[in-house]
């Protein structure tokens, strides 16, 4: 299982993997525009599948610190959008990337509901729109190549590899300086695992990103074996009540037609 | 074929009805050219609207009376309500029928609509839901089919049907139990983006109690407006005993929903925005009525259903809104209304299914006194 460790203490707000996704997967420039923060474009769509959120956040003793939190897709262990797609567009691949089939797609936007970290966009400036996000370069990955994100980054603030060995990497680097980062891993256990791995200095609870993506109360168990569960227990349920409507219909039945006969008789 | 003067008050409301289904398709054709971006007010930010929460969610609740009066007649023997069975079955077909074509112009592909047919996924609540529509609706097709077959005096087809017959039956309950519940189901997968007061782990059931409320609310509205409409007289007996069965679903609803809410330890009492819908939802739309209900001289006044029921049906549709549009929130600083061209086909759904109905009740053996053949199956 291949996963993207994204050292958000290395990152220095560059926006070149911004840059290399667009050019990597054809998507449109656009006109930038003033937002309250440094970030640009304001918000993930159907046209951009990575943003760097520049988050201002104002430490203990009061100085102001800057924090660049890439956001994209976070491909889950257990996607809920894989959960939620009724006709099976959405697929978590066994070697990480989540991706989705133009051909299959229905355009019901489940999943867009589904999502903990609200990653699908539509495309809604189409007359027949399709979903898009970030498919972790799946094509690349294909060819032996890194994914553009993670190939134009300057700093190393994004590290390619093995999902465990990249936890162990992180872990280490935790131990190594411990007042260089919060010690947790956001997507080890986030929404039960997914392929991005958060390293940060301070904690996202402390980040303040709960409306932009990063939720910190997903838990550790994955949001669409709810809909699994549901779907375990259905044939069990068609079943019993199957069994009860018959069995009472036929016994209605023969009630009517004994009162019927000792009516006759009587 | 049948006077205009036996149903001169329906024939005044018919122009407004033909013209609001005219525009309804007017922006529905604006609709698919147009694309859902340019036609509505969704966004990345609130994937589903109006039209799911009104012409998919609150549509198939209040459609639930087909499966619910059969389930009484068959499964629970009460066989004084085997007049109410067509009208509410026919009822049934035509909201399932306006759901679908919502649903086709809901969706971002609507000509892939049929692909849930062969392309599966066992573990997408959504995908039984679809399975489950597809035949629920094909089931009440059919019934629909053996009525026609019946006023065209093909005795032989009708006598071949009813050796199936308990197996329509069976169908329909079975089919509709499953999606109703499931499409509460469908929530489970979001529990962070709701309120607390909607987002439980018990919204299955939940659903499926309220589908019942929303079908016995909607007979007893329809039972009663449409003998107005066709000037006869309602059948209080039956539509009284209907009552208290009303009234008994919204005592099941109200005491589900406590007991979930004080299971799950949320806080009722507040004064924010989702508190006050939820206050009007339960108190003035589920405990009202049923207190409402539990006075014989309200179920015995036709005055009195129709207020009694008309609250619990605003109230199932409340819940359906209120679980997937008032209760949503991924990101707090966006905000959606539904646009015109949203609302205006709605509206067009809405008069398209009384058209329908109206068609319905007139052309088929639906009310024995109303239909122009008398023969009846079961």
């Amino acid at each position: 299982m291949k996963a993207v460790l994204i050292d958000t203490t290395k990152c220095i707000g560059c926006r070149a993997c911004q840059v290399a996704c667009k050019s990597w997967n054809d998507l449109p420039g656009e006109t930038s525009t003033f937002s309250d923060s440094w970030s640009n474009p304001k918000y993930l769509d159907a046209d951009n599948y990575t943003r760097i959120i520049f988050q201002e956040v104002h430490s203990p003793a009061g100085d102001l610190h800057w924090h660049f939190i890439k956001r994209q897709c976070n491909h889950c262990l257990v996607p809920a959008c894989e959960s939620a797609c009724p006709v099976g567009a959405l697929k978590k691949l066994p070697d990480g990337p989540v991706v989705y089939n133009d051909d299959i797609c229905i355009g019901c936007r489940y999943c867009m509901m589904a999502c903990p970290f609200q990653i699908p966009k539509f495309e809604w400036g189409k007359a027949v729109p399709l979903i898009r996000k970030c498919t972790f370069c799946a094509d690349r990955l294909a060819s032996k190549q890194l994914p553009a994100c993670v190939a134009s980054c300057p700093t190393g603030a994004l590290r390619f590899g093995e999902r465990d060995q990249l936890l162990k990497e992180a872990r280490r680097r935790i131990g190594a300086s411990p007042g260089r980062y919060f010690p947790e891993i956001y997507g080890e256990k986030t929404g039960g695992g997914t392929s991005m791995l958060y390293l940060t200095a301070i904690s996202f609870e402390t980040l303040g990103l709960n409306r932009n993506g990063f939720r910190t109360d997903l838990g550790d168990y994955p949001q669409g074996m709810h809909g699994r569960e549901w779907m375990a227990k259905v044939p069990w349920v068609a079943v019993t009540v199957a069994g009860l409507c018959t069995g009472l219909y036929y016994l209605n039945k023969r009630r009517a037609e004994v009162q019927a006969q000792e009516k006759q008789e009587g | 074929m049948v006077q205009n003067a036996t149903f001169g008050k329906i024939g005044k409301g018919r122009a407004i009805l033909i013209g609001l289904t005219a525009l309804g398709i007017l922006v529905g054709i604006y609709r698919l050219f147009a694309g859902l971006g340019a036609a509505t007010n969704l966004s990345d930010a609130y994937p589903w609207g109006l039209w799911v929460s009104f012409d998919i969610l609150t549509g198939v609740a209040l459609a639930g009376g087909g499966f619910t009066i059969s389930a009484a007649i068959y499964v629970f023997n009460l066989k004084k309500f085997e007049p109410l069975l067509r009208p509410a079955k026919l009822s049934a077909f035509v909201g399932y029928l306006v759901f679908i074509i919502g649903l086709f112009f809901d969706l971002g592909q609507p000509w892939r609509i049929w692909h849930p047919m062969v392309m599966w996924n066992p573990h997408s609540v959504l995908f039984e839901v679809s399975w489950c529509v597809m035949l629920y609706t094909t089931v009440l097709a059919i019934d629909v089919f053996i009525w026609a077959l019946e006023r065209w005096r093909k005795d032989d087809w009708v006598n071949f049907f009813r050796t199936i017959y308990v197996f329509l039956i069976v169908a329909g309950i079975v089919l509709s139990t499953l999606h109703q519940s499931s499409l509460g189901a469908l929530f489970l997968l979001l529990p962070e983006k709701m309120s607390k007061l909607w987002a439980s782990p018990a919204i299955g059931p939940l659903f499926f109690v309220s589908s019942i409320i929303g079908g016995l609310s909607m007979v007893t509205l329809e039972s009663i407006l449409s003998a107005k409409a066709y000037g006869k007289k309602p059948e209080m007996e039956i539509l009284s005993s209907l009552g208290k069965g009303l009234g008994l679903a919204l005592v099941i609803y109200f005491a589900m929903k406590a007991t979930d809410l004080y299971a799950r330890e949320v806080s009722v009492w507040s004064l924010g925005w989702a508190h006050l819908l939820f206050y009007v939802e339960i108190f003035g739309c589920v405990a009202l009525p049923a207190l409402l209900l539990y006075f014989p001289e309200v179920r015995n006044s036709t005055t009195g259903l129709l207020w009694a029921a008309g609250l619990a049906a605003f109230g199932v549709m409340l819940n359906r809104f209120n679980v997937s549009l008032t209760s949503y929130g991924g990101y707090r600083d966006f905000w959606y209304f539904p646009s015109a061209i949203e609302i205006i086909l709605t509206v067009g759904l809405i008069a398209q299914a009384i058209l329908i109905f109206d068609f319905g009740l007139r052309y088929l053996p639906v009310y024995p006194e109303l239909s122009p053949h008398e023969v009846k199956t079961g």
